[in-house]
């Protein structure tokens, strides 16, 4: 749960940079998995930069312990981390290890942020780019496409399938208790595209019996095959297969985790505003692999259960 | 709730109150628009309002015979009907109570053909005696009038000699046949005594709808055992009751889902519900997900609250709890429905577009947002149709049912003729 955490408070080796993201982060400035790995490998590289290794000491050995450490400690104390942030500062921290002990500061320091850089391009933004292609061709004219609350990545597979001149109908489904589906609506008829929307749940089965494809982003993914994602996910999902709909998960691979989850409680999240003993609400849900057609990664669309493969094959190329 | 708004906010006690000093169509009138701004909603109003109105129509529009009182409900109840098509309890009142008159009538009419039949010929043929949709009564026994007369109320309180049957019309009942209505033509004289039985019939219907909580939650301590988890959505009165008094015996824990546009005020709405329950070491978390599936690996049963119970087991709910019961369905969670006798319909399945009732679209989104009112299909349900085989136990003030069970009390509480009208006619088409 992420616990507002005053600034006054935090530890004196926090970064500013890191200060400020985790203040945006406690308090869902930035909400989706992907954004909080990119702002943070972001104010890391910052962190880096400003970084001397003090005398008698070795990168190497002194940047992850008393360094990374402590930005790490704040920004989960913030808002716990997600599985793709996880999954990242692991290999940054891999990255730093790595660094020969005779490459002068500098240098050393240059060549982090080049593979941060390089990790943001390569994991994120083509990533990015791959899956919306690959989601966008999965929209055909004349057809319905259900969403269920606000992805950028499924926002952007379907204003690129508009711009490719497709002509196809959106239903919203949104989680009344964000309603985030409205800012999806109002980007969406902007273009033009036809939407229906709905703020709850009434009539789920009605809505997904009129749509052809259903799109999810995803939170995460475990190594099952289950989707992490925004609560209510799986409920839109079983409706789907009770009316024989394809299910479509977009994910980078970096969201998933080599964890397994077979409940929705296990992993999981209280929103901090409400959560007393009186009352409370889940951020998020896991669905079965069993509700979920494929899963579009930048490496391959596939089985959802083929994720444990894809993640193995990228610890190969690591 | 509409009390508080203002005093001139229309609402079903208002109706009540002016009803009497109204002319019996101006309130039939009143009643159909009240019906339709949805201003009377909720199967208990709805069917209460509907009893009253027809307890009006029964006790001082002018009718001579039971045909046209029959005719006058159905065509009443055609209207109401129309006006909240959605509704099933309207009709199920509408049908009670034919079926009450078609009660009265036909037991007034045995009555007055074992009369009529004394004078006319001592031994009648069966055939002739007795309606052909009735069963036929001994000959023997019919001749002895009092003894026959005694099984019915109506007999007691009538004293047959006080009207004694007139020649023209002794002819006539009774060998009326093939008719699946027969023409029931009684004397002027009798019409008094029917029109008080129909009244009294009327009102243990009201009284029924009345102590339908009550009947209810005296099961509640056979279905929620001590330590359950139980899950309830946007609880009716019906169903808080039923927790409140499972609560007073055992210990257990509500997960009470709300509406999230309605999270900041459910505490006053379920004040009752909170009290009643930590006054006895239950607890009562409330849940502001609408996605139940993440809960349902702790969830025990699931009770929902029905607006209807088709003849198939079909519910109408409120929108939103088809997802949970279906959530519940996939964990093999229980799934309890609550609900009066007078909610079970005889219609044994609803036509897909009636299965969804779509109300007030700017619940979600705000009607000053022009960009989404004017270029969004805003689609917000009211209620919705939970299939039967979503369903374990079906609880009313008569019992526990399966659904296999239904089709009985149906049986019991609708007359044939009646579920073969059709009153949803038009407004299903």
């Amino acid at each position: 749960m992420a616990r507002r955490l005053p600034i006054t408070q935090t530890d004196k080796d926090v970064h500013p940079t890191v200060l400020a993201l985790g203040q945006k982060m406690a308090i869902f400035g930035i909400d989706e998995s992907i954004a909080r790995l990119e702002a943070t490998l972001l104010a890391f590289k910052k962190v880096i930069e400003s970084y001397t290794t003090p005398p008698g000491n070795t990168l190497a050995r002194h940047l992850t312990p008393h360094v990374l450490n402590p930005q790490i400690e704040y920004l989960s104390a913030c808002r716990p981390m997600c599985f793709s942030m996880g999954n990242a500062i692991r290999w940054l921290k891999l990255q730093v290890s790595k660094i020969d002990p005779d490459v002068p500061d500098f240098e050393a320091k240059k060549l982090l942020c080049a593979s941060i850089d390089a990790f943001i391009q390569e994991r994120i933004e083509v990533a990015d780019v791959v899956i919306t292609e690959k989601a966008a061709d999965c929209i055909h004219d004349k057809m319905t496409v259900l969403v269920y609350g606000r992805n950028s990545l499924v926002e952007a597979a379907l204003l690129l399938a508009h711009s490719m001149g497709k002509k196809f109908n959106i239903i919203i489904i949104d989680d009344p208790s964000d309603l985030k589906g409205q800012g999806l609506a109002t980007k969406l008829i902007e273009k033009g595209i036809r939407v229906t929307y709905s703020g709850d749940f009434g009539a789920l089965q009605s809505h997904v019996e009129l749509a052809d494809i259903i799109f999810f982003g995803a939170e995460g993914m475990f190594s099952n095959g289950a989707l992490y994602g925004r609560a209510g996910t799986c409920d839109v999902a079983i409706a789907a297969k009770d009316h024989g709909k394809r299910v479509y998960t977009l994910c980078e691979t970096i969201n998933i985790t080599d964890r397994v989850s077979t409940d929705s409680l296990t992993y999981n999240e209280i929103h901090p505003d409400y959560c007393s003993g009186k009352s409370f609400r889940l951020l998020y849900d896991t669905t079965p692999s069993d509700y979920l057609s494929i899963v579009v990664t930048e490496i391959s669309s596939a089985q959802p259960t083929s994720v444990s493969y894809l993640l193995r094959k990228l610890e190969d190329s690591n | 709730m509409s009390a508080q708004k203002g005093a001139y906010t229309p609402s079903l006690e208002k109706f009540l109150d002016t009803l009497k000093s109204r002319p019996v169509q101006a309130s039939v009138e009143l009643l159909v628009s009240l019906l339709k701004r949805r201003q009377i909603k909720g199967s208990e109003a709805c069917a209460t309002a509907t009893a009253h109105i027809l307890l009006q129509v029964v006790a001082r529009d002018k009718w001579t015979n039971v045909d046209q009182l029959l005719g006058r409900i159905q065509l009443i109840g055609k209207k109401l009907v129309a006006a909240q098509p959605h509704e099933l309890a309207t009709g199920n009142i509408v049908r009670r109570v034919l079926g009450l008159i078609r009660d009265e009538a036909s037991e007034d009419r045995n009555d007055t053909a074992t009369n009529s039949s004394r004078p006319a010929s001592p031994i009648p043929a069966p055939s002739h005696a007795s309606s052909p949709t009735k069963p036929v009564r001994p000959p023997a026994l019919a001749t002895i009038g009092s003894f026959a007369r005694t099984q019915s109320m109506f007999n007691l309180l009538s004293d047959p000699n006080v009207f004694p049957p007139t020649g023209s019309n002794a002819s006539t009942p009774g060998q009326v046949s093939g008719a699946s209505t027969p023409i029931l033509s009684i004397q002027a004289t009798n019409v008094s005594a029917l029109r008080s039985e129909v009244i009294d019939g009327i009102q243990e219907i009201m009284d029924e709808i009345k102590s339908v909580d009550e009947q209810v939650q005296t099961y509640a301590d056979i279905f929620i055992h001590p330590g359950d988890y139980i899950l309830v959505y946007q609880p009716s009165r019906t169903v808080q009751k039923f927790l409140a008094r499972a609560a007073s015996r055992r210990k257990f824990t509500v997960f009470l889902v709300v509406d999230p546009s309605s999270a900041a005020d459910s505490d006053s709405h379920y004040a009752s519900l909170f009290k009643s329950m930590s006054s006895s070491g239950s607890n009562v978390i409330t849940i502001l997900n609408s996605g139940l599936m993440a809960y349902m690996s702790r969830v025990d049963k699931v009770i929902l609250g029905a607006r209807a119970i088709t003849a198939q087991g079909g519910v109408v709910v409120d929108a939103g709890a088809a997802a949970i019961a279906r959530a519940a369905r996939e964990r093999r969670r229980t799934v309890i429905v609550l609900g009066g006798v007078y909610k079970l319909s005889s219609e044994s399945k609803l036509l897909p577009e009636s299965q969804i009732e779509w109300g007030d679209p700017s619940k979600h989104v705000n009607f000053a947002d022009g960009a989404l009112v004017s270029h969004v299909k805003v689609k917000n349900a009211v209620s919705e149709f939970l299939p039967a085989d979503h369903v374990d136990t079906y609880i009313t003030n008569l019992g526990a049912h399966a659904q296999e069970n239904l089709h009985t009390i149906v049986a019991d509480h609708y007359k044939e003729e009646d579920i073969k009208f059709e009153l949803y006619g038009k407004a299903q088409r």
